[in-house]
């Protein structure tokens, strides 16, 4: 049997780090009804492609107060997204990259020649 | 620049469209996008190609409805998914020890994130993130450091938000294997973009 989730509380950047006998009875007990970290970030992936349930929701809203780590991947996987619907035009304004003379007579006899 | 050289969008779509002007007009900039996909430049070069000859022929629907670049730039991205379809299926080696790699040095093991190998803390927000010009180029060459095909994948995804099942059927692939592929693209490109940009700029404090 692992034991059972107890972060140390040193340098922990979550809301519930164990700061008092209460507070470590509410993060073990958090802790062993939500999804272990790992798991935590492959839902979090499968979030980003279909709906989860309203129980893995909450889940992972519970497990996001013991957990600062889990909540920022999942923050970051939304800037991600954002970061890479921008993607295709940014880096074609900040690429100087251009075509070859020769390239672009290849493709000019190319449309020359027609479909 | 005469302004004869350049009809206005409802000459083109009479037909009197000048193909060369496109070439000098908008090659560099397809070109640009292309190379950030495919990472040769003989087969972006193609991509263009393809693109503005498919445009060539269907340049009656054009109807000056959108700029000519944009139109343009929508008949690339159908390019690029007919360049992926036409991809091989094959995973390679690499490919498989990359998503093999569950990156479980990152937890403990108890199940839980060690605390200095945890996400940082992104500063600063990414709002002010994407003016950067340098950030971009980070994100590219984070992006190049992914396998190929995992890559391809997430672009599909991410950059041109086809359907998860649209790209199962089009690389023949099971859904279980895109995810899989889409959660190491994600861990691998979050950690690279942290590391090589987000970490630099605001290096963190212990943890």
């Amino acid at each position: 049997m692992p034991e059972p989730y107890n972060p140390s509380p040193v340098g922990n950047p979550s809301l519930l780090k164990r700061r008092s006998w209460l507070e470590t009875q509410v993060v073990k007990f958090i802790g062993r009804h939500t999804p272990k970290c790992p798991d935590v970030v492959r839902i979090l992936s499968r979030g980003m492609d279909r709906k989860l349930s309203l129980k893995t929701r909450l889940f992972l809203n519970l497990h996001y107060l013991i957990c600062r780590w889990c909540q920022r991947y999942a923050e970051q996987l939304n800037y991600l997204r954002r970061f890479s619907r921008r993607f295709p035009e940014e880096i074609s304004n900040v690429d100087a990259f251009t075509m070859s003379p020769d390239a672009k007579d290849r493709v000019k006899r190319r449309l020359e020649s027609g479909p | 620049m005469e302004p004869a050289s350049r009809p206005a969008p409802a000459e083109v779509s009479a037909g009197k469209v000048d193909p060369y002007r496109w070439v000098d007009d908008h090659g560099d900039c397809l070109y640009r996008y292309a190379l950030a996909r495919v990472r040769t430049p003989e087969v972006a070069e193609d991509v263009v190609q393809e693109t503005l000859l498919v445009a060539v022929r269907s340049q009656d629907r054009f109807a000056g409805r959108s700029s000519e670049r944009s139109w343009l730039v929508g008949s690339w991205k159908n390019k690029i998914v007919d360049y992926y379809r036409k991809l091989g299926r094959e995973t390679s080696f690499t490919d498989m020890e990359f998503l093999k790699d569950e990156c479980s040095h990152k937890f403990v093991e108890q199940g839980f994130w060690n605390h200095d190998l945890g996400p940082h803390e992104w500063r600063p927000e990414a709002d002010e993130v994407m003016h950067k010009g340098e950030f971009w180029q980070t994100m590219r060459d984070c992006l190049s450091k992914l396998p190929q095909r995992v890559a391809d994948v997430f672009m599909l995804r991410e950059m041109d938000d086809v359907p998860s099942k649209e790209i199962c059927a089009m690389l023949s692939i099971s859904e279980s294997n895109l995810w899989v592929m889409l959660h190491r693209a994600r861990m691998a490109l979050r950690e690279c973009l942290e590391m090589n940009w987000f970490d630099k700029m605001n290096p963190p404090k212990g943890h």
